[in-house]
């Protein structure tokens, strides 16, 4: 596994430039997001969940984004070709996923304080 | 027509009869169609036959004796009773059939409803999912009481997932066998020559016995044959003349109840795998269906310490403490391909331990552990097994097969493992405890220091945020968990101490939808007795099988919190039509079809009241999830059902 997402990093590296998440649209990535049905695995936040990672706030740089979702054929996650999800379509995601807030840190949540 | 005989036309005499016939079923408060037909028979301008008419007319003296109660003699019901008495058994599930309205009478007024009592369900299904949970936490089987044909075919899918999940259960159906006797029209379409060829694949043992004293045997030999592990679901069709026919008092005899003891391993065989384990430098255990009693998991407890090995728990039952050192559930993968000698208790699949399946386009699969591992199992299946249905799950060879009872099995695997056990052999169990225990718990303070923090205030409300809310809510009662968690991503067993042998019981076995809420229903019925605090984590979907559970709850009195997981989807299916959509280069756009419970979104709250049972919700914001589950807690408290409809996360 951890090969596998070595290659898919090398790979993400050896792409052409020019995708870039500098005027993506993290508004329309919610709806890209929600519409392509990531949240199904990995929630409406991209917190994850026992069916998928999780891949926000921080998420993977944008080219290894698009390289995982291109090449996912290798792992429990269905492809994502162009055709179903464009660059810009990549992008804005990126962009969405980016655009969470991030939690508050499990110090200042009682719940799980008081275990 | 024989001679001077009087004078009835063939047209008036079968007209007459049918409204006789008529007249006699419509009692108050019956069909309004039967009632219909029975005024019209009022109005008639002709007399009834008296006997001699009636058979000049059809050549046959009509004799039915054989159907009804002989003077001075007791119901054939009243011994079936008898027998469940002397069965133990104190509930029977029903949704009311004429062909069983002999057992059932007598059931109301010979045992005056008590031991066994009727539970009212609204469809057979719903009963046996009833009888499901209540086995596993109760530990013995619930009487069921249903039609032989109609109602039987309506439990069908319910039967198998008891069967899968290894769950006794006494199912009683009616019939009609005899063609010469039995009433036309609808009792014979219900009737059949072998009513329960239709289940024999996924039950125990079934029988139709031809006598009342056959009848009493085969509920014996049934029961018998249920508890023996592994334990399954048995039928008995009870012909309504046997039913409603009698015997005089002491011509029947109720046999006696011996309790059978399980199969246990070779004591030689037991001696092998202790050697093997002891010796081992990553000694796994595997459990699935292991706990068939409170006494398992203490024993459990005891191999695993000696040992220092992993224990991975499927979670078929409550297994293992959830935060015991040495549970490795979460890290499972890992410590599999570690494992130098991997023991399994009850597995349904040990092939999955030992191979990996990938459902992708091309599908892969091959071995996850090393070559070499020593495989170890123990398993009561081996002791029964049928054909058609593949529940039991690819071949795995092993090492050392044992077929016997695990639970049987562990003390003589714990005391081998004593014998065998060397000061060194000690030490290194201890390191191999502190090294695990160091791990899970580095894991388990990512999972809720971190993990859970994600989504936290998110809407639909994340499955951890309802876990920890739940948690605050029941950790300091006497609790139970009567369904499943994996859809909520495994949260409540990270979250929630799991230590009490009976705070789990599993999930449905051949996951076959329709079951949460029944078995929640017959589980929280068990736990009744006990005042134990019963949560239902349950599906959207699963609910709309058989939402007429709900209005059982309510009608029985059963403490039961029920919190919807509404993610308003069938989501497993979701994901399945989404991968399938990509892998073709189609897109997923239009996977919701088919999948999804939106437009209009059911309300479970509306749903609930509208059987009576107090409903809260749809809560949408997290900041409203505690105030209502603490609501609902004082409901259950106080002796009600009650339902909490959450809008959730997918997982």
């Amino acid at each position: 596994m951890k090969r596998l997402v070595m290659a898919l990093f090398a790979g993400a590296a050896t792409l052409s430039a020019g995708l870039t998440s500098a005027h993506a649209d993290a508004a329309r990535g919610r709806e890209v997001y929600t519409k392509v049905g990531c949240y199904q695995c990995h929630g409406f936040e991209g917190q994850g969940a026992n069916t998928g990672p999780r891949i926000g706030p921080e998420p993977i740089d944008v080219e290894a984004l698009k390289s995982f979702l291109r090449n996912a054929s290798a792992t429990a996650m269905p492809p994502y070709s162009e055709k179903l999800v464009s660059d810009g379509d990549v992008a804005d995601i990126h962009a969405f996923l980016a655009s969470v807030k991030k939690p508050p840190a499990a110090k200042d949540i009682p719940l799980l304080n008081n275990r | 027509m024989h001679e001077g005989a009087p004078a009835v036309s063939r047209r008036n005499f079968l007209a007459v009869a049918a409204a006789s016939g008529a007249a006699a079923v419509a009692t108050p408060g019956g069909h309004a169609e039967a009632q219909g037909v029975a005024a019209l028979a009022k109005s008639a301008p002709v007399q009834a036959p008296d006997h001699a008419q009636m058979e000049a007319e059809i050549g046959t003296p009509i004799k039915v004796a054989a159907t009804m109660a002989e003077p001075g003699g007791r119901p054939g019901s009243d011994y079936m009773v008898d027998v469940l008495r002397a069965l133990d058994i104190d509930y029977v599930a029903t949704n009311p059939a004429s062909s069983c309205r002999g057992l059932h009478e007598s059931i109301n007024n010979y045992a005056m409803n008590k031991k066994p009592e009727l539970l009212t369900a609204m469809h057979e299904e719903v009963a046996t999912a009833m009888a499901h949970g209540y086995a596993k936490v109760s530990g013995k089987p619930m009487g069921l009481l249903f039609h032989g044909t109609v109602g039987i075919q309506h439990a069908v899918m319910a039967f198998y997932n008891a069967w899968c999940d290894r769950v006794p259960m006494l199912v009683m159906s009616g019939n009609h066998v005899d063609a010469a006797h039995r009433p036309p029209g609808i009792p014979t379409t219900h009737a059949a020559q072998d009513p329960l060829a239709l289940v024999r694949d996924f039950t125990k043992w079934d029988d139709q016995p031809g006598s009342l004293q056959a009848a009493v045997e085969s509920l014996t030999r049934a029961h018998k044959v249920a508890m023996t592990p592994p334990y399954g679901p048995v039928c008995i069709s009870l012909d309504a003349h046997l039913q409603e026919g009698s015997a005089p008092a002491g011509q029947i005899r109720i046999p006696k109840v011996s309790r059978v003891s399980p199969a246990q391993a070779a004591s030689e065989d037991l001696r092998e795998a202790a050697r093997l384990l002891v010796a081992a430098q990553n000694p796994v255990i595997v459990v699935d269906r292991g706990a068939r009693t409170h006494a398992f998991q203490a024993m459990l407890v005891e191999l695993a310490e000696l040992l220092g090995a992993a224990v991975v728990d499927q979670l078929g039952r409550q297994n293992f403490p959830s935060h015991h050192p040495l549970n490795q559930t979460s890290r499972a993968r890992g410590v599999a391909t570690a494992a130098d000698v991997i023991l399994g208790l009850e597995l349904n699949d040990f092939w999955g331990i030992v191979n990996s399946y990938s459902d992708v386009a091309e599908p892969r699969q091959g071995r996850r552990i090393k070559e070499g591992v020593r495989l170890i199992s123990i398993n009561s299946r081996d002791l029964f097994l049928k054909s058609n249905y593949q529940d039991f799950q690819r071949f795995q060879e092993v090492d050392l097969a044992m077929a016997a009872d695990a639970e049987a099995s562990l003390p003589g695997l714990i005391e081998a493992v004593k014998a065998a056990l060397t000061p060194e052999a000690r030490a290194a169990a201890a390191k191999r405890t502190a090294a695990h225990g160091t791990a899970v718990a580095k894991q388990l303070e990512r999972m809720i220091g971190v993990d859970a923090t994600y989504a936290w205030d998110a809407s639909p409300i994340s499955t951890a945020r309802l876990s920890a809310e739940l948690w605050a809510v029941i950790k300091n009662e006497d609790w139970a968990l009567v369904s499943r968690d994996v859809r909520l991503s495994n949260w409540p067993h990270r979250f929630w101490t799991f230590d009490k042998p009976y705070q789990y019981i599993g999930d449905s076995g051949g996951a076959g939808q329709g079951y949460g809420m029944g078995a929640a229903i017959g589980a929280a019925l068990a736990h009744r007795e006990h005042g134990r605090f019963v949560v239902n984590l349950q599906g959207d979907g699963d609910l709309m099988y058989g939402p007429g559970a709900l209005w059982s709850a309510v009608h029985h009195r059963i403490p039961l919190m029920t919190v919807m997981h509404n993610n308003r989807a069938y989501h497993q299916e979701v994901m399945h039509v989404q991968r399938v959509g990509n892998w073709r280069d189609r897109g997923v756009e239009r996977a919701h079809i088919g999948t999804t419970i939106e437009k209009p979104h059911v309300d479970f709250a509306t749903l609930a009241r509208s059987m009576g049972m107090e409903g809260i919700g749809p809560i949408v914001d997290p900041a409203d999830l505690g105030p209502a589950l603490r609501r609902a807690a004082q409901i259950v408290k106080a002796g009600d059902p009650v339902m909490v409809d959450v809008v959730s996360q997918p997982r």
